[in-house]
């Protein structure tokens, strides 16, 4: 199956879920809930963006969820015990999530520890120390009634007119991409997609791009949390799709001994990767402690299977190799409305967890089935 | 009497491709038949059709077990009707102990638990008839290859097997071990049991054997028995064939010396017994030095060395393209102008998911810049794409559904785009049909013909001394030999093969 019939199916998936919540519940389709939402979206889908760099050439990283937690619980001690400037705190944070994350790179690279095992002892050793570093306590990202870089994360919104100017800036760059795109697959004899499939496809990206804008505009603007997202997922899809590095991360999924023979430098490119899944971590600290106010024990508690299950739903191979950056998006996107919708409908909490269980499980049995017809 | 084992007009198709062709002989009680011939004569095909790996139905002809004629279907089938494959890989438990093992999944119970005594009693027993001196409570790991062997074999004997089938049982011993092992097949003879002895070792069948067979490209040459055989004769039968037009001839002009070995010594990585032994030749620029010799020469073990670090080397000095060439690893080496095609296409030389371009052009990457250019990676991948012709309908088809030779040549492209001054091509036209070798042979010359160097091992003796300028034949990794290819026949090369064996 092609990645563009497997997209559609999950979009289908997708909108079924969607019309599900919008008949069970009142409100899913408001504009407060859905930029609510977008939020959300974006601190999932954030983080698997990260678990996709790992997970390319065949590793899995355990132990974001308890890194969230503590990156987040860094920023936030610095700047409400230690008065340190939001900035500056949110610095240091990314500097330890890349070291960090580098270390761990290094001990999988070098010491051929399996990566499963290095992480699930992160997941243990960072929750501890997340819980010593707040104290287990609830330390709130900022001060009441003030604003600071860090709290902007999720509270602060794009003025309409921004938010419109960028939905055409965005646009046009589509446009110029694309074309630029099939100029160059003409010019070296690829298979070119009939031009009205392409038109057709555009015209439905940039139908859900307006609409999308329009009812973010209609609550409060489009959240700089989703922005975030969207330097994320460029900065993610040019650097697996359009860099040595990338293509090398896909080599060492596809045939680690291949690779190795063609003079992939393994190790280097397993440590990278893990180093900017290390920055990633801590993006998507911020994030979630920002939309929660404070950080407090429970921040990032489960987020590396939500981050997993995001990645798997889009299409990501767990054994290497396979995996695009827009999959894991509609994954994560499938993940964040499960949640949200269900919390909507007042579903107790031991419910969620079996029915985001089931989802997962039907999502990657569908996709077997699928691939294989 | 009945013989233990017939087998009558045995053949093994594959397509059109005949592994066996109407092979023939005999294997009687209480005998060593020793089965000769060169790689890829069909004998490994031979053992999976007697131990039921490929069932009855997928050959045509007869195997008579006794006076039953065999209708296999699986493993289990040739295990009930007497037959034992001992295999070079061997199947036991290393942390389990030999008792264990040799009971391993038929232990005796009582109320559903093992009665351990008997089993040590029993093993015991067994090895004391034998003559085997080991310790059954010993753990697997801590012995040596000779021993788990003879553990193998008395796995077998449990069973009741009558007939054992060896396939190069000797290739990873040392020689107080094979001496063990053939006393041990002495004795088993008296005890009744017929023993089918592969080995490429001709010393060892010859004082072994009582009877041999040769066979060649899936045929039966000839059946010698002990008395009248010679080591001459044998060699004679086993190769036997004439060199066709199958090469086309090479005027390139020989240049520099673009690889020197003096005196290496490599060692195993883990084992730490020397693979490589005191090993000295030369490359030059334009040439193509064949490598052949018996598998487990350690022919890929000194090209996994020279391109990979592979194992450690305790001794030696050598130098490539006029600089001294240390332990590597494979990025270097690319840098370095040094390039490896891999035996084993699928499982390292492809990433099959992906595409043609791609593989074409990943160890060729640094020319493209980090941030890939496009349009410089598409020209390299098409330029190699239309000289070699590779059969398909685009760069982006993924080469998992391309034909052997197809993948073989995206390997080769992978190779050359990295514009490399040697290229080390093991086994190149392993599993590729006759087309597809005539177009990887013409392209080693338009190699030499660049002036690059060239080392071509290949277990195919034709197609060394085809291709080669010159001939390094390797023995248990010291040189068995070094011919220019004009002067070389196959008797002085499989003789030179199996000289230190």
């Amino acid at each position: 199956m092609t990645p563009i019939s497997r997209h559609f199916s999950m979009a289908i998936g997708l909108i079924l879920i969607w019309l599900f919540f919008a008949f069970a519940t009142d409100n899913f389709l408001s504009p407060r809930n859905l930029t609510m939402l977008s939020i959300e979206v974006a601190v999932t889908a954030t983080l698997a963006l990260g678990m996709l760099l790992v997970l390319l050439p065949g590793m899995i990283d355990l132990s974001v969820g308890s890194g969230v937690g503590m990156i987040g619980g860094i920023a936030a001690v610095l700047i409400f015990r230690l008065d340190w400037s939001a900035g500056w705190s949110m610095v240091v944070g990314m500097v330890v999530g890349i070291l960090v994350w580098t270390g761990m790179g290094a001990l999988i690279a070098k010491q051929r520890i399996p990566s499963f095992i290095i992480t699930l002892g992160g997941l243990l050793v960072f929750k501890g120390l997340f819980w010593k570093i707040i104290s287990s306590e609830t330390v709130p990202v900022v001060a009441g009634g003030q604003e600071n870089a860090l709290s902007i994360l999720t509270t602060y919104y794009l003025p309409t007119w921004a938010g419109s100017l960028l939905l055409v800036l965005l646009l046009a760059l589509m446009v110029s991409l694309q074309w630029r795109k099939r100029k160059s697959r003409a010019r070296h004899g690829f298979p070119l997609e009939p031009l009205p499939l392409t038109w057709l496809k555009g015209l439905i990206t940039f139908q859900a791009c307006l609409l999308a804008v329009l009812v973010l505009n209609q609550f409060q603007g489009i959240p700089l949390a989703l922005l975030v997202l969207l330097g994320v997922a460029a900065g993610v899809h040019v650097l697996i799709q359009h860099t040595r590095f990338g293509r090398y991360l896909y080599a060492i999924g596809g045939n680690r001994e291949a690779a190795l023979l063609s003079g992939v430098p393994i190790d280097r490119v397993i440590i990278g990767a893990f180093g900017a899944l290390g920055l990633i971590v801590a993006l998507s600290g911020y994030l979630q402690t920002a939309y929660s106010g404070a950080s407090t024990t429970t921040i990032g508690n489960l987020m590396e299977l939500d981050a997993i299950a995001a990645c798997v739903i889009g299409g990501t191979s767990l054994s290497g190799g396979r995996g695009h950056v827009l999959g894991v998006l509609i994954g994560a996107v499938i993940m964040a409305t499960l949640l949200n919708g269900m919390t909507l409908m007042a579903v107790a909490p031991e419910t969620k967890f079996i029915a985001r269980g089931t989802v997962l499980a039907l999502a990657v049995w569908m996709d077997i089935r699928l691939s294989k017809s | 009497m009945v013989a233990a084992l017939r087998v009558e007009a045995l053949t093994k198709r594959f397509g059109a491709f005949k592994a066996l062709d109407q092979m023939s002989f005999v294997l009687e009680q209480g005998e060593i038949h020793a089965l000769c011939g060169e790689n890829g004569a069909g004998k490994s095909t031979l053992i999976r059709c007697l131990s039921g790996l490929w069932p009855h139905s997928s050959y045509d002809g007869q195997i008579w077990v006794a006076d039953q004629i065999a209708h296999f279907s699986g493993i289990k089938d040739a295990e009930k009707a007497g037959i034992a494959v001992i295999y070079q890989e061997l199947a036991l438990v290393p942390d389990m102990t030999v008792a264990e093992n040799l009971f391993l999944g038929a232990e005796p119970t009582r109320w559903g638990l093992v009665q351990w005594d008997p089993i040590y009693q029993q093993a015991s027993l067994l090895f004391r008839e034998l003559g085997i001196e080991l310790d059954p409570t010993q753990k697997i790991g801590e012995l040596g290859i000779g021993q788990r062997q003879l553990v193998e074999i008395a796995k077998a004997l449990m069973k009741k097997s009558r007939i054992l089938l060896l396939d190069e049982p000797t290739a990873a011993l040392t020689e107080t071990e094979v001496e063990t092992l053939l006393r041990i097949l002495g004795q088993l003879k008296a005890h009744g049991v017929s023993c089918l002895y592969i080995s490429h070792k001709l010393d060892e069948v010859l004082s072994i054997a009582d009877r041999m067979t040769v066979i060649r490209d899936g045929c039966t040459i000839a059946t010698l028995t002990a008395e009248n055989a010679s080591k001459a004769e044998l060699i004679r039968l086993m190769v036997g064939r004439e060199i066709d037009q199958l090469f086309p001839k090479r005027k390139s002009q020989v240049g520099g010396c673009v690889l020197q070995v003096q005196e290496l010594t490599v060692t195993h990585p883990q084992t730490h017994e020397p693979v490589i032994k005191d090993l000295s030749f030369e490359v030059k620029a334009g040439e193509v030095l064949g490598v052949g010799g018996l598998m487990g020469a350690g022919r890929t073990e000194l090209a996994l060395h020279l391109f990979a670090g592979w194992g450690n080397r305790t001794h030696g000095a050598l130098v490539f393209c006029g600089k001294s060439w240390p332990e590597t690893d494979p990025h270097r080496s690319i840098h370095a102008g040094m390039m490896y095609v891999t035996e084993d296409r699928k499982g390292q030389g492809l990433v099959l998911d992906q595409g043609i371009g791609f593989n074409i052009s990943l160890a060729a990457l640094d020319q493209v810049g980090w941030f890939l250019d496009v349009d410089q990676e598409q020209t390299i991948n098409s330029n190699f794409f239309a000289q070699l012709q590779i059969k398909a309908p685009h760069l982006e088809t993924p080469v998992q559904a391309l034909s052997g030779g197809n993948q073989q040549k995206v390997v080769l492209a992978k190779a050359l785009a990295t514009h490399p001054n040697l290229v080390i091509l093991d086994e190149p036209t392993r599993g590729i049909d006759v087309g597809a070798k005539l177009e990887v042979y013409a392209l080693i010359n338009a190699m030499t013909d660049a002036g690059k160097a060239v080392i071509l091992i290949s277990s195919e003796l034709p197609e060394l001394m085809g291709i080669s300028d010159r001939i390094l034949v390797l023995s248990r990794g010291r040189k068995g030999g070094e011919f220019s290819a004009s002067e070389a026949d196959q008797e002085q090369l499989l003789e030179a093969a199996m000289c230190h064996a």
